[in-house]
């Protein structure tokens, strides 16, 4: 079964996929294919929106981006991670987990005080 | 935060190279997805990656959503939006910036000649705080002359320092800059000494006149103005040098600072002592009348309420016969009716303000038909758009972003209509200047500056909201199912668009109507002041005026006069030749002497003939026609003889013959001799009744101030007449400096200049508002006519006759320019009385123009109508089914 992926969580897809990329820029293709693989297919992108995203991202100075050369020489932008990337990461994953646990606490509730 | 500001900047200022980018990105996505496709053997790569990445268009306006500025970049993508359609129609478009410039431009140089004259600061410190001290003079004294009787003037002001903290008076007079080839004529402003401290302005260099200076002993000094030091002495250092005026050297004192030039554009102040003496005016060889001012410490109603006391008062209290009436009397009375006091803005603003405000008024209305009008281009604009933005709502626009649209297109119209008035505005303040300098021309130079380009801005904008919300409310509120149904133009919002149109015409012709009543008045009050008899033919008469030396003796004066008045009889093509102390209508204000003549009728007391100086001959080259007795001759000898005006002679002998009569100068003097009797002379101003004037031979009372009059023959060039006037002064005296060397015709027209601008500009911005108005009757009609040819053609069909559809079509307008027509004049007829001051000779419902106004409005108007109409006849009934 294939879902949308929910608004914002996108943002956090690309930062972590250009995180773990360690020091290799990814293009636009290769970050769709990280995510999509990541996922393990659950989440399909309509490919396309990455770049409203990646364009929203380049303004809030998370990422940068670079124009070079693929393998077969063919022009293509490469995005990285700033500083601010990194810590806009750790906020957004700090801010994930706290939602995650509330879910999980409303969807799971342990009994009280025994 | 800051950072992000300004990638944002950056990435707006290369829109188009950060789109091209995010396109080259957005392709190779593509083309590696087709590729990976096609390896795994999908059967159409391309339109299953194109199908996963989703619509590029879509995704490329959402990425660049990222890169806006929210609601500023959405209004300047409505800008740019209504840019492109504006562009697509360019002849409705110029028509539309034409007539918002035409409006704009007008009210925008008249705002800025009122705000000049009007709304700036006086160039004074607090002069909010300066007043005139109305009929208020100055002591005079002569030098072992009687001694001043006790009267209520200036000083008894000056002793009030309860309520005054400083009262000073001003006269303005002419000089000449003497240089041995070319004199130059300069505007003096005769000042007290306590005149720059009482209106608290300093020197820009050196230092004001003070007290010291007004003294009667006190050495020549003079103040220039800045823009005299450095057009006529370079800009040099020239305090404590001298310079000559007239015949004496002046010492310079100071410069007053740039653009200062009170009262009445002064190039240079003088002093003036008080008591005044007969050297304080001695350099203008005459008397000044001169005014007071005053600085108040208290509220003027206090300050008006001690004068009035003090005046009274002191009246009351002058030395006088049991029954004696004095002349401070009539003063008084006055001053009691008029006011003692009067705030000095209004005073210097008075006998423009009128006409400031119906000019401004003028333009402000016809900005509204302006207005008008383009809400009219722009509801038909509307009514033929109703598809397209029926269709846009449908695709999802909400009404509030069509609106947007709608009101970015109309301020767009009026902001590029400012810009082009702003431009064209300097044309008409250019014209307003040259015409009238003196009269419009406030204290601060009327220019163009930052105010004034606010008030246009905010004039745009304001406009551009006015006439663009109507329409836009109109095309945005219909159902947009029946608009693409109908498929616009046939459906009840078309008829709905029609019926505003239809408002909107009536009132503009409404409005043209009340603005061709005030053009008409001011048509019919000039046409009435140039036939005004002036007593004069003045017709190819030439003058100059020019001042004889203070060296000169007075027979030496006499001579010279009489030589050159020869050597222009002599000239071939010269009829007559004569002199006069003061040209009539040369705007100098002359002097009243009062006379005694016994036997005269009670009516006659308080009157003071105007004293004027006379040549033989003068009657004749001005064509002031004799009526009775005999003009001056050589025979005179040193007899006391004077010739009178009808006038006067109605005043003081109404039932006799006044020739040979006689009367006295005062009370006392030599007895006068009326010789002959002239027609009366219009001097003071073209709409002033002359009063009683009387001439005394320059024989025995030649004034160094003098004007040499010569009629031609009427087959002379002007410039040849004008040539040989200077050159027989010149014969005679090369010294002799002359200036206003010019026609007599050119004297009245001069005098008339204000007036002739006035009505100028009121009846050009009557005509623009009629060519405007009826233009929106056209545009109305005819677009009536083309959204019902199908009306039309089924009822021509039906069998409608040819007459009975221009009868359809004409009558509806009949309605529409009669309602507008009445409403006009209903409004010109309420609103009249603001012309009072303004027409001459006429009433200001003078029933000629209120006639002729509406019935000219409606000829043309219907006029405008027949064209359209002559349209809708023609229709072929097949054709338009045909259309269909």
């Amino acid at each position: 079964m294939r879902e949308d992926i929910p608004q914002g969580t996108l943002d956090l897809l690309i930062l972590r996929t250009l995180a773990g990329a360690s020091d290799r820029p990814l293009h636009g293709f290769e970050i769709a294919n990280a995510i999509e693989s990541v996922s393990g297919r659950v989440f399909v992108v309509e490919e396309g929106s990455l770049y409203p995203a990646l364009q929203r991202m380049l303004v809030q100075g998370w990422i940068a981006g670079e124009w070079g050369r693929t393998a077969d020489n063919r022009r293509a932008r490469y995005y990285h991670l700033t500083a601010a990337g990194r810590r806009q990461l750790e906020r957004a994953l700090k801010s994930y987990d706290r939602v995650r646990q509330a879910i999980a606490a409303i969807l799971n509730p342990s009994p009280r005080g025994t | 935060m800051t950072g992000t500001f300004w990638r944002r900047l950056a990435l707006l200022w290369s829109r188009n190279r950060a789109t091209a980018d995010l396109e080259e990105e957005m392709r190779l996505h593509r083309a590696l997805r087709a590729e990976a496709m096609q390896r795994h053997g999908h059967p159409d790569p391309d339109a299953g990656a194109a199908r996963r990445f989703g619509s590029s268009l879509r995704l490329t306006e959402e990425s660049r959503e990222a890169w806006g500025f929210g609601s500023a970049d959405a209004a300047w993508q409505d800008i740019r939006y209504a840019a492109r359609r504006l562009r697509q129609r360019p002849g409705f478009t110029a028509s539309i910036v034409g007539i918002l410039a035409l409006g704009i431009g007008a009210t925008t140089a008249m705002f800025s000649a009122v705000d000049a004259a009007m709304l700036r600061p006086l160039p004074f410190t607090r002069p909010e705080q300066l007043v005139v001290l109305n009929r208020l003079g100055i002591p005079f004294v002569r030098a072992g002359g009687p001694p001043r009787a006790p009267s209520f003037d200036i000083t008894s002001a000056m002793a009030m320092r309860d309520v005054f903290s400083g009262v000073a008076a001003y006269a303005s007079g002419g000089i000449n800059l003497a240089d041995a080839e070319h004199p130059r004529r300069l505007k003096a402003g005769v000042v007290t000494g306590n005149f720059f401290a009482t209106i608290g302005v300093q020197a820009a260099r050196g230092r004001t006149i003070a007290p010291a200076d007004g003294e009667a002993t006190a050495s020549r000094v003079v103040l220039l103005s800045w823009e005299l030091w450095q057009s006529a002495l370079g800009g040099r250092d020239v305090i404590g040098t001298t310079i000559p005026l007239n015949e004496a050297r002046y010492e310079v004192i100071g410069i007053m600072p740039r653009g200062f030039s009170f009262p009445s554009a002064s190039d240079v102040w003088i002093p003036m002592s008080v008591p005044s003496t007969p050297a304080t005016f001695e350099p203008f060889r005459g008397y000044l009348p001169s005014t007071v001012i005053a600085r108040i410490t208290a509220p003027l109603e206090v300050a008006e309420a001690r004068m009035r006391d003090a005046w009274q008062r002191a009246v009351s209290n002058l030395p006088r016969s049991p029954g004696q009436k004095l002349g401070i009397d009539e003063t008084l009375e006055r001053v009691l009716s008029d006011g003692a006091t009067q705030p000095l803005r209004s005073t210097l603003v008075a006998d423009r303000k009128t006409a400031l405000l119906v000019l401004l008024a003028t333009t402000g209305v016809l900005l509204l038909i302006a207005c008008a009008n383009v809400t009219n281009l722009l509801l038909s604009y509307g009514a033929s758009r109703a598809r397209e933005l029926a269709v846009r709502t449908v695709l999802g626009a909400t009404r509030g972003r069509v609106l947007r649209q709608l009101l970015a297109e109309s301020v767009l119209l009026s902001v590029g209509g400012a810009a082009v008035g702003v431009s064209i505005a300097p044309l008409v303040l250019g014209a307003l200047r040259t015409v009238m300098p003196a009269r419009l021309a406030g204290l601060a130079p009327v220019q163009l500056d930052l105010r004034v380009l606010a008030f246009a801005s905010l004039l745009a904008v304001v406009t551009g909201i006015l006439f663009g919300l109507w329409p836009a409310f109109g095309a945005t509120r219909g159902s947009s199912v029946a608009a693409i149904k109908s498929g616009g133009g046939h459906g009840a919002s078309a008829s709905g668009t029609r019926r505003s149109q239809r408002v909107l015409v009536g009132a503009e012709i409404a409005l043209a109507g009340v603005l061709l009543v005030g053009a008409g008045l001011m048509l019919r009050s000039f046409e009435r002041l140039v036939a005004i008899d002036t007593g004069m033919q003045s017709a190819s008469v030439a003058t100059l005026e020019m001042s004889f030396q203070r060296a000169v003796r007075q027979e030496t004066r006499i001579q010279r006069l009489a030589a050159i008045l020869d050597e222009l009889r002599r000239q071939p093509g010269i009829v007559a030749a004569g002199a006069v102390n003061d040209l009539p209508l040369r705007g100098g204000g002359g002097i009243g002497i009062s006379v005694t003549v016994s036997g005269a009728p009670k009516s006659s007391e308080n009157t003071y003939p105007r004293y004027l100086v006379a040549t033989a001959g003068y009657f004749d080259a001005m064509g002031i026609a004799l009526r009775q007795g005999r003009d001056f001759s050589s025979g005179d000898g040193t007899g006391s003889v004077a010739v009178i005006s009808q006038s006067m002679a109605r005043t003081y002998w109404p039932e006799t013959d006044p020739v040979g009569r006689t009367f006295l100068f005062g009370g006392d003097g030599p007895p006068f001799t009326v010789i002959g009797v002239v027609d009366d002379v219009r001097e003071a101003g073209m709409e002033s009744e002359p009063g009683p004037q009387m001439y005394l031979p320059a024989r025995t009372n030649l004034d160094a101030n003098l004007a040499i009059v010569a009629r031609g023959d009427g087959t002379m060039a002007k410039a040849t007449l004008l040539a040989a006037l200077t050159r027989a002064v010149r014969n005679v005296d090369p010294a002799q400096a002359v200036y206003n060397v010019r026609m007599m015709d050119d004297v009245i027209g001069a005098s008339l200049a204000a007036r002739r601008a006035n009505t100028t500009l009121i009846a050009l911005f009557g005509l623009l508002a009629v060519v405007i108005a009826v233009l929106g009757v056209y545009a109305v009609a005819a677009n009536a006519v083309a959204q019902r040819s199908r009306e039309f053609g089924i009822r021509a069909a039906l069998g409608a006759t040819r007459r009975d559809l221009l009868r359809h079509v004409g009558g509806e307008m009949v309605l529409v320019v009669a309602a507008g027509v009445a409403a006009g004049a209903a409004i010109a007829w309420g609103a009249s009385r603001v012309m009072t001051g303004m027409v001459y000779g006429i009433s200001v419902r003078d029933p000629g123009v209120f006639a002729t106004v509406p019935l000219v409005l409606a000829l043309a108007a219907m006029a405008a109508t027949l064209v359209p109409a002559r349209r809708a006849m023609r229709v072929e009934p097949v054709e338009v089914m045909r259309e269909e």
